[in-house]
């Protein structure tokens, strides 16, 4: 049987943001970030997803358990969990907080990794080979 | 063997959450593949990749990926290996870890502190049954091993 190359994983590691700013107004597009960040953390690229603008309330405590990309779907914080079990890293715009009324010490879900200030999420993004905006 | 209509070998080995079994073979190698479980979690798999044979991959680095319709993810590896061979009829039709999990094997590697040290870190027989069970049961999982 003829094997082709897509079967087959060699690529080098590299280092991934995913910028997530869509939240609970556009749940469509609230489950493929999570997703695809699986598949690359699976291949071996360290992958970390910041969330800033509506993107903070999907890590808001009991947002993401209520939320599916299609109707009758699977709820978005299951996506979140494969995620964090792939092992991507999961940011939280520090400034971006207030403007929904979330207070990062007690508000958010366990999942989170990190509350950055926006000069964090800078470095990230020059340290980043990719760059994805959700 | 079942649990919850969930499939159990005794004699294979599992890890502590009964994610993928291994199989020792006569060359010393080591089968891996999905447990009846996991693929039941994971549900109709419509792609796997795996790493290129020859590969080392130490613990913590995913001897293969997989994606469902709802799930992707790795095919965790706790072991320092290398990766011999990938399961030619698995890549090609994927659905096959759904219909027959303990057969449709996803790679052969070689540890590469040899098959004995690395199988004391998994589960088998009695222990292994009564995690497995414990996990479907805790969990309510009901396993299908059809190719919906």
């Amino acid at each position: 049987m003829l094997m082709t190359a897509e079967h087959y994983l060699d690529n080098e590691g590299q280092k991934v943001v995913i910028i997530m700013t869509s939240g609970p107004s556009e749940p469509a597009r609230c489950a493929t970030p999570f997703y695809l960040g699986s598949v690359l953390a699976a291949m071996d690229n360290e992958v970390r997803i910041f969330f800033t603008m509506e993107g903070v309330r999907l890590m808001q405590t009991g947002v993401a358990e209520g939320m599916a990309a299609m109707e009758g779907g699977k709820p978005i914080i299951d996506f979140i969990r494969d995620a964090k079990r792939a092992g991507v890293a999961l940011h939280v715009c520090h400034p971006a907080l207030p403007g929904y009324k979330i207070e990062p010490s007690t508000d958010l879900i366990p999942e989170v990794d990190e509350v950055n200030r926006a000069s964090e999420l800078a470095d990230l993004l020059l340290q980043s080979d990719k760059t994805l905006t959700f | 063997m079942e649990c919850n209509g969930c499939e159990f070998h005794p004699e294979l080995f599992y890890d502590d959450e009964f994610q993928v079994w291994l199989r020792r073979e006569d060359d010393d190698t080591l089968t891996v593949g999905m447990t009846d479980l996991a693929q039941t979690i994971a549900g109709k798999i419509i792609h796997v990749r795996v790493r290129r044979p020859g590969t080392r991959r130490p613990p913590g680095k995913p001897v293969a990926t997989i994606e469902s319709g709802k799930w992707a993810g790795p095919v965790p590896n706790f072991i320092d290996c290398t990766i011999v061979e990938a399961n030619s009829q698995v890549l090609e039709n994927p659905v096959l870890l759904n219909s027959d999990p303990y057969n449709a094997w996803i790679a052969r590697v070689e540890a590469v502190e040899g098959a004995d040290a690395a199988l004391r870190a998994f589960l088998t027989g009695d222990e292994a049954e009564d995690g497995y069970c414990h996990r479907v049961r805790d969990e309510d999982i009901h396993c299908q091993r059809s190719t919906r």
